[in-house]
């Protein structure tokens, strides 16, 4: 879990450090297919990132669920 | 059955959003021509659409300049969106931009506002001198389910049902949030506390794709990826407090204070949750460049259109039925894990 969120973290941060440099609209792969067939990829994009955000919740999850299971409750 | 029926409805409707939201067209739209402005004398103009059908569709092309039109005196369709037309511009036209209109025989008038700038404007044109210009009237065609196409928000006005509905979820969650943190200070209940924090934990969850959403859609429409906007920089406050929270949880050990504490805070959290979504962005002393704003087309004209409510209120209940799902999910599974934890410790 920590490590996970750490990871996260540490790539989030690095995005947004290069998201900064992404200004002008002429350069970087990135803005430029955010513009492409009537901007449409940023909607895709976004539909992308909740999706994706969704399964790190729920490999996280798992990962809980399994450590809760291997945990033999001693009676 | 008797206890799912909502899940299944909120995956539905989820379903429905994206495959309909995604592939319902825009409605047509003239989006750009060449050259921007006119001069008395012949023109050769190109047009651009999006979404068009130029080839088969055009009846007529006119330049409206303050009630006076002024006909195409030929047109040549290049492809559905290119149309290339000649105009013989009569001298005296008085506004300082003209618009430029396109007759279709299948989706009726298309407007391209303030097409020309004028050059060399006088008081009118002469009804004496100039050409008549009535296009032939076209029965109105039955037009097909599209959303609107609205100028720079374009292809990205489907965000609407997924970034706005984030923030719907946000809200619902950290209502359920500020609910249990009412019955931890009432009742004292572990059990209350470890509700309020599922709630939390998934309500930013949704807080998070929020802001992302909005940031690749801000990048497209206002061209940075982030600007100091009232609404934005209030989104991410309350994204920000509500991180606080953890942050405060984590730094109490002894667990019935924790559990009193932060109820307290959730419950100053979401008040300000609530300021910085309902009340910050309708003070009129905040100008604001995101969608709902006087003076922006977005939210307003939203509000009006029917074809996006049709998408988005689905959405936003299928939205919020899977956040309260997964509340519901995550809420189960710290129950079971303070189970387990309390018989280890027996």
């Amino acid at each position: 879990m920590r490590t996970i969120v750490r990871t996260l973290t540490f790539l989030t941060a690095a995005l947004a450090g290069a998201a900064t440099f992404a200004q002008d609209p002429q350069q970087g792969w990135l803005v430029n297919t955010l513009y492409q067939s009537g901007k449409i990829n940023a909607v895709v994009a976004g539909v992308a990132v909740i999706l994706a955000g969704l399964a790190v919740w729920l490999f996280i999850m798992d990962n809980r669920m399994r450590k809760l299971e291997q945990e033999q409750p001693r009676k | 059955m008797k206890y799912w029926w909502w899940k299944v409805l909120s995956v539905v409707l989820l379903l429905g959003v994206v495959i309909v939201g995604l592939r319902t067209p825009l409605s047509p739209a003239l989006i750009a021509c060449t050259p921007d402005r006119v001069a008395p004398g012949p023109v050769t103009v190109t047009l651009a659409g999006y979404n068009t059908h130029f080839t088969d569709a055009v009846i007529a092309l006119w330049i409206e300049n303050s009630g006076q039109r002024v006909c195409a005196t030929s047109f040549k369709a290049l492809s559905n969106d290119r149309i290339e037309m000649q105009f013989t511009v009569p001298p005296g036209l008085r506004n300082e931009f003209c618009d430029l209109w396109v007759r279709t025989r299948t989706h009726g008038d298309l407007r391209y506002r303030d097409a020309f700038y004028t050059v060399e404007r006088g008081q009118g044109l002469d009804p004496a001198t100039a050409s008549t210009c009535e296009p032939a009237d076209v029965a109105a065609a039955s037009t097909p389910f599209t959303l609107p196409n609205r100028n720079i928000l374009n292809e990205s006005i489907r965000n609407l049902f997924f970034h706005v509905p984030m923030w719907f979820a946000m809200v619902a969650l950290m209502s359920i949030g500020v609910w249990k943190s009412i019955r931890v200070l009432q009742l004292g209940k572990a059990r209350y506390d470890r509700e309020a924090l599922a709630a939390v934990q998934v309500g930013l969850l949704f807080g998070l794709f929020g802001l992302v959403t909005g940031s690749l859609w801000a990048r497209v429409t206002w061209g940075t990826w982030w600007t100091t906007d009232a609404k934005l920089n209030g989104a991410a406050v309350a994204v920000l407090m509500y991180l606080a929270y953890l942050v405060l949880r984590g730094s109490v050990p002894e667990p019935a204070k924790r559990a009193r504490l932060a109820a307290i805070y959730s419950i100053f959290a979401f008040v300000f949750m609530l300021l910085f979504f309902f009340v910050l962005p309708r003070l009129n002393a905040v100008d604001s460049l995101h969608p709902g704003n006087g003076g922006n087309p977005a939210f307003n004209t939203y509000d009006l259109d029917s074809r996006l409510r049709m998408i988005f209120y689905p959405a936003c209940i299928g939205w919020i039925g899977l956040s309260v799902w997964m509340y519901d999910l995550r809420k189960r599974m710290a129950h079971l894990e303070n189970t387990r934890q309390h018989a280890n410790d027996r």
